[in-house]
């Protein structure tokens, strides 16, 4: 049984941060979540359709986050409660819907949780998704705890039906993808059914009306705010700093006054409601110190907000001297840390503390790579993207026109890197390498004698390459769309998307065709499989002579994780140790050096290739790639 | 001589444009291809030592060293290199002269060589239906008028020669351009000679060669120029007529000004110094307002053997080379060779380059050549 579906109201659970929110959301009786995966915020919808179908919720994996929200927005127009949840990229692409709805209002409580991604990890840019609250004038939660994130999401529903706005929460990697304890609420009961009351029209016009309205809406959300629990002080009475924080801030701060034994000189506001600012209750602490730190990640939303606060009560709150990521107290881009608070407020506080060597990450590095070999990102063991790539980079140097390849959002975004032999060019959004080829494919006109290609993952396409593709047919852009069809939503973690033939709740899901739908759209297609790379090669550079219009080449081949799971191996692979002739092979390791697919190793013993059968998947393309043909594949 | 590998070849030819498309670098590893024409590099190779480094034409030459290994005897003749004998020579059979370039000379040499076992095989250019030379392994004497002719476009005829396959006692012809002549004889004295064919090279039969074309540019033009009919032959008439003849498949036949092809010439060319295959064992090429004969040059004991063997059997007829032409042919190819100084003294690289000559020879060549344009 899923915890998230335990009825045992009371009982401290272990949750992982995202999981305390998907809790959260069902205590509060939601009846409608959809998502479109996206690290690090995948496992909140995920974790929810396990219990969909026990619990009569109903969840979707969405096309893209601007569906999810409008799915989720049709149970808040219908009275129930909805819930979306994305990355900090996902936000974007559902901002155009948002920042209409604010001024239509909901009914239903309507909850957006937004999982930033500071430093990075897992996304392609670095971004404050709290400043979407200001702009649209939402009211923005940031829990600091596992506890709070379930308790937030529960209470922000509450919130959002009482003043008729969807609330935003937002999360980060280090409280999504943390694990802490929360107390169970209890499950709901008798929710509503849903309708919507066609007599009264939810439009955003008259627009000055509902601006106004909306106004209104932010000025009540702050005096809720004044009051809440989630913002608290702690500290004495005249600190000599007063340290300002939300989120994971709150608990590396903690442990940075505890370290350094200054709890007594200096006090924390941690602010769970963080916009509108409860200017009341800010105020009330800001008057305890003329020093203030401002402790959070990625931009300085409080930092600058609160600055402007305090600009405006001047009089009342004094002359205050303001660190933080503006006075470079604390860095302006990349996640903070216990260690990175903590120097700050040594420095601050001119107390001697050395909460680790500032050599440590130097020495970390140095002593690292005496027993660790130095690891490039890489695709898997079999992976159809590594065969993809190698095909596509043989046919851009056979074409020899310096093709440019324009990368999209995936696990084929290492094409960037070694792993994809470097081919790919640029990486933005999902669904912009077909966008940025839309414009490259009508620079001949010009004199650009390039080759225009671009790489799309099938997951990609159907989130935002479709609008792309058919601006291409209409516009008669030049370019090929590869399709590297894996079958898989691979880089977040095998979700179903519509290709899959499975929905977030299980059942069979008729298969949205993208064949069908480029041969509808009059693209010329192709259809290969990225194992067969001497065909594939072919393919690509056939299609790349072709300079008329947008073709398209669907590389489908199963991820070999995916594939993995379901079947064994097609091939047993095995180095013939005599007709490897290692280093006396003009090849000098072809298979090892270049192609690099894990399952191959070097042996330095031997001097010669050999498989590592743990991890082979049998995909046989490194059969192909060896001068020698020393790699064989046995049927199995 | 310092051999270096795929990188050093790379930045020092390929990327300055001075590949030959000789195809001695080919089917030694899987990183080099040629592709229509064009030397491909699939991927970096970071071995510091390569025969692909050591096999081409246009890494590093010590000519002086070539000659004592080949001929031993010092670079000394500048004006058409080293010889035994000059002559005019036609093959005696009139089917071979008809099917061969000009006077099918090569293909009865080859033939000879073939038919008393002097080789077991040759590596020669044959023509797909496009027109894209490529080497081929011939066994058979037969087999020799599929690689008559000629296409002016460079080719990777050396990629057979490496690709063989050979028996270990075969002995092997080749026939080939000079700076696929080079190559073979940059194998003969390369660091990795153990690894290389080039003591199973027993026969080296040099073209004449004023300049090649670069296969895909070239092609593209000339398709347009016949109105996109399919091109079955391709000759240049010797001077002062100067015109590339193609015929085409319904025999219609198109008069190109060389002017016109001249910019397809190949960049490397133009540092070429060699136009009669100084360093093969026996040099074929045109003779000027002559039709249907060619300059024989003998070169070594087993070119000059070769000729007076094949010439005893009524295999080729010879005639004397009239005065006059040979000397224009010693001053055409004394203008080759100063052209090439020249540019690569303009482009910088006459004494870290490609070719190692003693200033006293360079010199000699420059003032030599002015004397025979004066």
């Amino acid at each position: 049984m899923s915890v998230l579906s335990k009825d045992s109201p009371g009982k401290k659970t272990l949750f992982m941060g995202n999981e305390a929110i998907a809790r959260g959301a069902i205590e509060a009786g939601v009846r409608v979540c959809a998502a479109y995966p996206g690290n690090p915020s995948s496992e909140i919808i995920g974790s929810l359709s396990q219990v969909a179908e026990e619990l009569g919720l109903y969840v979707e994996w969405s096309v893209n986050e601007k569906v999810a929200l409008e799915v989720a927005t049709a149970a808040s127009f219908a009275g129930l409660r909805g819930l979306t949840a994305m990355k900090q990229n996902g936000l974007n692409v559902a901002s155009d819907f948002l920042f209409n709805l604010n001024l239509s209002g909901t009914k239903g409580g309507l909850v957006v949780v937004v999982c930033d991604d500071p430093s990075a990890l897992s996304s392609t840019n670095e971004e404050d998704s709290r400043l979407y609250a200001k702009m649209c004038d939402l009211p923005l939660l940031e829990p600091a705890t596992v506890q709070e994130a379930n308790e937030m999401t529960r209470w922000a529903f509450g919130l959002s039906e009482e003043m008729g706005v969807p609330c935003l929460i937002r999360s980060v990697t280090r409280l999504s993808h943390a694990r802490g304890n929360a107390e169970l609420g209890r499950l709901p009961k008798n929710l509503p059914i849903p309708h919507f009351d066609t007599s009264r029209p939810i439009v955003p016009q008259p627009v000055m009306v509902t601006h106004k309205a909306l106004h209104d809406k932010m000025k009540k959300c702050q005096d809720r705010f004044e009051e809440s629990a989630f913002n608290l002080y702690r500290g004495p009475e005249k600190p000599e700093l007063l340290v300002v924080t939300c989120g994971p801030g709150w608990m590396y701060v903690l442990e940075a006054l505890a370290n350094l034994g200054v709890e007594d000189r200096a006090g924390i506001v941690k602010l769970g409601t963080t916009w509108p600012l409860p200017k009341s209750f800010l105020a009330q602490h800001l008057k305890k110190a003329n020093r203030v730190l401002f402790v959070e990640e990625v931009d300085p939303f409080l930092e600058n907000n609160i600055k402007e606060f305090c600009a405006e009560r001047a009089a009342e709150l004094g002359a205050k001297t303001f660190l933080g990521k503006a006075s470079e107290d604390l860095p302006n881009v990349g996640e903070i840390n216990p260690d990175i608070v903590t120097r700050a407020i040594q420095k601050v506080l001119r107390v001697s503390y050395e909460p680790r060597s500032s050599q440590y990450a130097q020495e970390a590095a140095e002593a690292a790579s005496l027993f660790a070999p130095a690891r490039e990102l890489g695709f898997c063991a079999g992976c159809p993207h590594r065969a993809t790539y190698w095909s596509l980079k043989n046919a851009l140097a056979m074409d020899g026109r310096d093709g440019i390849v324009l990368g999209d959002i995936g696990c084929y975004t290492l094409g960037v890197r070694p792993a994809g032999f470097e081919q790919v060019k640029t990486c933005h959004a999902m669904g912009s390498g077909a966008g940025l080829a839309n414009g490259f494919g009508q620079f001949e006109r010009f004199g650009l004698d390039q080759p225009v290609l671009t790489v799309c993952g099938d997951s990609t396409f159907y989130h935002a390459a479709i609008p792309a593709l058919v601006n291409a047919r209409y516009n008669r852009s030049n370019f090929l769309m590869l399709i590297l069809d894996n079958s898989a939503t691979a880089m977040t973690g095998f979700q179903p998307h519509p290709g899959t033939g499975r929905t977030a709740m299980g059942p069979e899901a008729p298969v949205v065709d993208i064949e069908a739908l480029c041969k509808s759209l009059g693209t010329k297609l192709q259809v290969k499989n990225p194992f067969d790379v001497q065909d594939t090669m072919d393919a690509i550079y056939q299609l790349l002579q072709d300079r008329e219009g947008v073709k398209v080449l669907i590389l489908r081949q199963e991820c070999a994780l995916v594939r993995a799971k379901r079947q064994k191996a097609l091939y047993k692979i095995l180095v013939d140790q005599e007709r490897c002739i290692g280093q006396a092979c003009g090849c000098n390791r072809r298979c090892t050096r270049i192609f690099k697919c894990p399952g191959l190793a070097w042996d330095p013993a031997t001097g010669k290739a050999r498989i590592d059968e743990a991890i082979c998947t049998g995909c046989g393309v490194c059969a192909d790639i060896c001068p020698q043909s020393a790699i064989l594949k046995e049927t199995v | 001589m310092e051999n270096r590998g795929l990188q050093a070849l790379e930045s020092g030819v390929i990327q300055k444009d001075l590949c030959t498309s000789c195809g001695a670098c080919l089917s030694l590893c899987p990183y080099l291809q040629s592709w229509r024409g064009r030397l491909v590099k699939l991927d970096n190779c970071d071995l510091t030592e390569g025969r692909c480094f050591a096999n081409c034409p246009r890494t590093r030459v010590n000519l002086e060293a070539i000659h004592q290994e080949v001929f031993g005897q010092k670079y000394l003749d500048i004006e058409i290199g080293l010889f035994k004998q000059v002559k005019m020579a036609r093959a005696s059979s009139p089917d071979l002269r008809k099917k061969g370039q000009t006077s099918g000379v090569v293909s009865a040499l080859m033939e000879f060589a073939l038919k008393e076992k002097v080789i077991h095989g040759a590596v020669l250019t044959h023509r797909t239906p496009d027109h894209l030379p490529r080497g081929r392994v011939i066994r058979r004497p037969d087999e020799i008028l599929s690689c008559a002719g000629s296409s002016y476009v460079a080719g990777p005829t050396l990629q057979a020669l490496n690709q063989g396959p050979w028996d270990d006692t075969d002995r092997i012809g080749v026939v080939g351009t000079p700076c696929q002549v080079l190559a073979m004889r940059k194998m003969g004295v390369s660091p990795l000679k153990k690894t290389n064919l080039a003591d199973r090279v027993t026969l080296i039969i040099g073209l004449f060669c004023t300049w090649a074309l670069t296969y895909e540019p070239f092609m593209k033009y000339l398709k347009t120029r016949v109105n996109g009919a399919s091109i079955r032959k391709l000759d240049i008439t010797p001077p002062p007529e100067r015109h590339l003849k193609v015929i085409t498949a319904d025999d219609h036949t198109w008069d190109v000004p060389i002017d016109e092809i001249r910019p397809f010439i190949r960049t490397t060319c133009g540092i070429c110094l060699d136009m009669t295959s100084e360093l093969s064992d026996l040099s074929v090429g045109t003779v000027e307002g002559v039709q249907e004969w060619n300059t024989v040059i003998t070169r070594s004991d087993l070119g000059e053997e070769i000729l007076n063997r094949a010439e005893a059997a009524g295999i080729l007829e010879t005639q004397p080379l009239p005065e006059e032409n040979f000397k224009h042919l010693k001053e055409a190819s004394l203008l080759k060779k100063r052209r090439a100084i020249l540019t690569l003294k303009q482009r910088g690289e006459l004494e870290d380059g490609y070719i190692v000559l003693s200033h006293e020879l360079i010199g000699q060549i420059l003032s030599e050549a002015k004397e025979a344009e004066s």
